[in-house]
């Protein structure tokens, strides 16, 4: 039995904002205060520390075959930020592009406990699962992309009904070991590779006719009609382009009510007004997740700095390659199923297209009214690398820091933004809701996300410190499932990180339609694709956990 | 390559002579002691393999190195100043209907290449009359359905960056001094270039091994920006092989520990990419899991090898008989295209380590005090 003494909580799952009160950790679980005279094993004095659950990363690229290819191509990013193994602790290198070890370490040092990788192509899920394997400490999870894969597009072509679809997307789920289903530029990856450049949500797909609308329509329903917990992860059509705030709101219409969950949104939240043609449409997409209690969205915010955008959308990768810095970039279509696409990226701020991305972001996060549907992300390393997040909780807390960055920015870009005029200042209470409850909640983590009796012990202690950058930085203590992990923003104990998987049920019928599909056009057989827990405890995750499918209460 | 073979009773050697497992491990712990900095190479081995011959290099401060490297170096400097578009296996047996390969045996590195991605088989999409080019010899083993689709082009592949440079300027409609270049007239390169031009899906594919002349990277690279020329207004990929001995295994598992994909230098524990001096490591560890034909050179430093039973290793300080991934023990091993992963289940049982294992009981014998 372990007593975390006198702090500050914030634990929204409970309601509780700042209430200084006594924690008590048993066998790697919150528990009751013991009866008295009980003994304790372990004992932290937290008077004036803040503590929360450990914090959740629901969108990170932190594992799969394009993160690889994004370190292989940038030995500039790790020449200069390489680290020597300690006794604990193994080398590595990077921050774009972090090694494996060096993204697990970073995201314990930071008080994270659960990161999940939102686009794991099917066809390349064992390589997430290995890379993942070898990010130690923190647990994981995997989003599987469908939408762009030719089994699905030839079931919507022909007309299959929605329970066939619904067996295949759980037998999805159940073959990749994942929590969640993305879709990214639906229909769009495929279409490039027909040579089509440009899909938008009522555009039919090139070969198939199908078109994205569909596409999100059917797979919202699958995963509702599954009781899947965490809704359709969706990488909307026309990322970055100018005016795509109407695809933005067209998707959200494609739902037709069901849940949906918004990725990236910043890069999906543009309009053409002014002599530039580029504009932020924020207060519009702001507007509609406000009046769709079905929504919810993480921002994608961008920093300015270098960094390498990873993306499943070969066509808007493609399409952007000509602004990759340094001058390299990469687009692969793999196996019938999704591609991929890396091009570095350097976010300047006194480029105007840039200075004003940045500032949608944070306008998305200060006008979207209900923290429990937006949450924290910059889209590792899309946006920026996940080390800037402390940095972004102060740009979000602190409005005069806020400003002052706002001052340095490309000065046509502050004045076309109202960024300024936004009073907004979060609370610590809405920080540990959308870094911590919220994202548990959405993807069904009960015990996850939150201080209450039998959740897992993923705590962060933080000293107060007025600068929330510096606050958020480096926790004073980190615990991962009870044990003590990191300190002062250093790794005292590695253990190894659990896999977090949904396993719904599906008839498996579907399999035989499979079978049939790899046998005439796959170059791996059937049997070989799906991955077995066993196989995943080899790829190195501790344990699958497997969570109930149920809808979470809103 | 997994031809059943297990030989349980494979011993191991230390200076020759038959030892106990306990014996080889007790001396490759003295060995690497004793090295100042030692050479950590593999020659093939699995996921779990490549993982702990990592951690054992970082551990003694040594070079992680692997038989291929100057083969992966030719497609990886092109990764790292230019990149490409890359297509992989099942995309080209549904939507290929043009493939050429350019100074490549194809089917020495895929020997059912053909059959299982380029043949009259169903195909997802149309595919016509799938054509073939090729940019130097032609293979002799070429089935004739296909042969006749075939076209050849004799050019010697050292010249490939030329040809390739050549055709984005024509791709570009810019003149062409001469009208010969890399001994084809011009006509012809036109001809070729039409028809990638035209192409709905095409694939260029070579295999890095095989472009073993000087400053071949520059083929490469030439390849990669005439692909992306291409792909400016139709569809187009590479697909950019290695070289075998599971390299894209090795470089896989590597880049996403490390952040370097080959030829590491632990120097302090700390990884970096630096060229090897000529007598800077003293002992060598040599891993070949996989192929027992796969030897190491002689070199006169201590010598501890992994090797699969029945190799002979030569004159070697210590020689440890393994078992095979996806015979003996299920293991993970790359695709060539390097994006598909496969999990080799064990076919049979073997009272032999895997290189993993082995590795392993050194890493857990250095942890010991001496």
């Amino acid at each position: 039995m372990i007593k975390l003494g006198g702090a500050r909580v914030y634990d929204p799952a409970h309601g509780i904002d700042g209430k200084v009160c006594d924690l008590f950790v048993h066998d790697g679980r919150m528990a009751a205060a013991p009866a008295a005279g009980t003994p304790i094993d372990g004992e932290y004095d937290l008077t004036g520390r803040i503590v929360m659950a450990g914090a959740i990363d629901l969108h990170t690229h932190i594992g799969g075959g394009k993160v690889n290819i994004a370190r292989a191509m940038l030995p500039e990013d790790h020449r200069d930020s390489a680290f020597a193994r300690t006794d604990l602790t193994r080398s590595g290198s990077g921050i774009a592009a972090p090694s494996t070890f060096a993204a697990g370490y970073r995201y314990a040092e930071m008080g994270y406990t659960a990161c999940f990788e939102p686009a794991m192509l099917p066809a390349n899920a064992r390589q997430a699962h290995m890379e993942m394997g070898d990010t130690p400490i923190i647990d994981k999870g995997g989003y599987a992309m469908l939408g762009n894969d030719d089994f699905l597009l030839r079931l919507m072509a022909g007309g299959a009904g929605q329970r066939v679809i619904n067996d295949y997307v759980a037998w999805t789920l159940h073959a990749t070991q994942c929590i969640a289903i993305k879709v990214v530029n639906p229909g769009g990856i495929s279409a490039f590779k027909f040579n089509a450049r440009h899909l938008d949500v009522d555009d039919p797909h090139p070969h198939y006719r199908v078109t994205p609308r569909a596409i999100l329509k059917t797979l919202t329903r699958a995963l509702h009609e599954l009781s899947i917990p965490h809704p359709l992860h969706v990488h909307a059509s026309n990322l970055g382009v100018p005016g795509n705030v109407e695809s933005t709101l067209a998707t959200i219409d494609a739902a037709e009510g069901l849940p949906i969950h918004l990725t990236h949104v910043q890069f999906h939240s543009y309009g053409t007004d002014g002599e530039r043609k580029f504009s932020s449409a924020a207060a519009r997409i702001a507007e509609a997740i406000d009046r769709h209690a079905g929504v919810s969205a993480d921002v994608g915010q961008i920093m300015f700095g270098q960094t390498v955008t990873a993306s499943g959308d070969t066509m808007a990768q493609h399409r952007n390659s000509g602004h990759a810095h340094p001058n390299k970039w990469l687009c692969m279509d793999i196996e019938c199923d999704a591609g991929c696409g890396v091009v570095p990226f350097r976010y300047r701020d006194g480029n105007f297209v840039n200075a004003l991305q940045w500032t949608i972001g944070l306008e998305l996060f200060l006008r979207v009214k209900d923290p429990w549907r937006v949450f924290l992300t910059t889209d590792h390393p899309n946006g920026a690398p996940f080390t800037s997040y402390p940095h972004l909780i102060r740009l979000l807390m602190d409005k005069g820091f806020r400003n002052e960055k706002l001052a340095q920015i490309h000065p046509d870009a502050a004045a076309h933004s109202q960024l300024a005029s936004l009073e907004r200042e979060y609370s610590l209470y809405e920080i540990a809701i959308m870094t911590r409850a919220a994202p548990a909640r959405s993807l069904g983590l009960s015990d996850r996300g939150h201080l209450g009796i039998g959740a897992a012990a993923d705590i962060t202690v933080y000293r107060d410190h007025s600068d929330r950058e510096k606050m958020f930085q480096a926790p004073e203590y980190v615990f991962k499932d009870g044990e003590l992990v990191a300190r002062d923003g250093r790794i005292v104990k590695v253990v190894r990180g659990a896999t977090h998987v949904v396993r719904p049920e599906f008839d498996r019928g579907i399999e035989k339609r499979l079978r049939d599909y790899f046998d005439r056009y796959h170059t791996m057989r059937f049997g070989n694709f799906p991955i077995s827990t066993d196989e995943l405890i080899e790829c190195g995750s501790r344990e699958a956990l497997v969570h109930p499918c149920a809808r979470p209460r809103q | 390559m997994f031809a059943a073979d297990a030989d349980d009773s494979a011993s191991a050697l230390v200076d020759g002579n038959p030892a106990d497992l306990r014996t080889a491990i007790a001396r490759t712990v003295e060995i690497l002691r004793a090295s100042r900095q030692p050479l950590l190479m593999s020659a093939g081995t699995d996921v779990a393999g490549m993982r702990a011959l990592i951690e054992l290099a970082e551990r003694c401060g040594g070079i992680l190195d692997h038989v291929n490297r100057d083969a992966m170096f030719r497609n990886l400097n092109v990764l790292r100043t230019t990149g490409w578009i890359s297509t992989t296996l099942t995309e080209i047996r549904n939507r290929a209907d043009l493939l050429v390969v350019a100074g490549t045996d194809i089917t020495r590195h895929l020997p059912r290449f053909f059959e299982r991605c380029y043949a009259d088989h169903d195909t997802l999409f149309e595919t016509g009359g799938r054509e073939l080019w090729f940019l130097g010899d032609m293979p002799a083993d070429l089935p004739e359905a296909l042969r006749r689709r075939t076209t050849s082009l004799p050019v010697d592949p050292s010249r490939l960056a030329e040809l390739f440079s050549a055709l984005r300027v024509l791709f570009a409609g810019r003149p062409l001094g001469g009208d010969n270049i890399a001994g084809i007239p011009v006509a012809r390169l036109s001809g070729l270039l039409q028809r990638m031009r035209d192409a709905r899906y095409g694939v260029l594919a070579w295999a890095a091994a095989d472009l073993t002349f000087a400053h071949a990277d520059l083929a490469v690279q030439s390849m990669c920006e005439f692909v992306n020329d291409l792909n400016t207004r139709s569809r187009f990929a590479v697909l950019a092989l290695g070289g075998g001995d599971a390299d894209q295994t090795a470089q896989q598992v590597t880049t996403w520990q490390t952040g370097f994909p080959v030829c590491i230098d632990f120097s302090g524990g700390v990884p970096a990419q630096r060229a090897i001096e000529p007598g800077q490591c003293d002992a060598l560890v040599f891993v070949s899991a996989l192929d027992a034909g796969r030897i190491p050179q002689a070199t006169g430093m201590p010598s501890i090898v992994l090797g699969r039973a029945g190799m002979q290793a030569g004159r070697c300080s210590v020689f440890i008989p393994v078992s095979v991934p996806g015979l003996h023990h299920s293991g993970h091993l790359y695709r060539a295209d390097n994006v598909v992963a496969l999990h080799m289940r064990k076919l049979s049982g073997s009272a032999l380590p895997s290189a993993a294992q082995a590795l392993q009981r050194v890493l857990d014998a250095l942890k010991d005090p001496r």
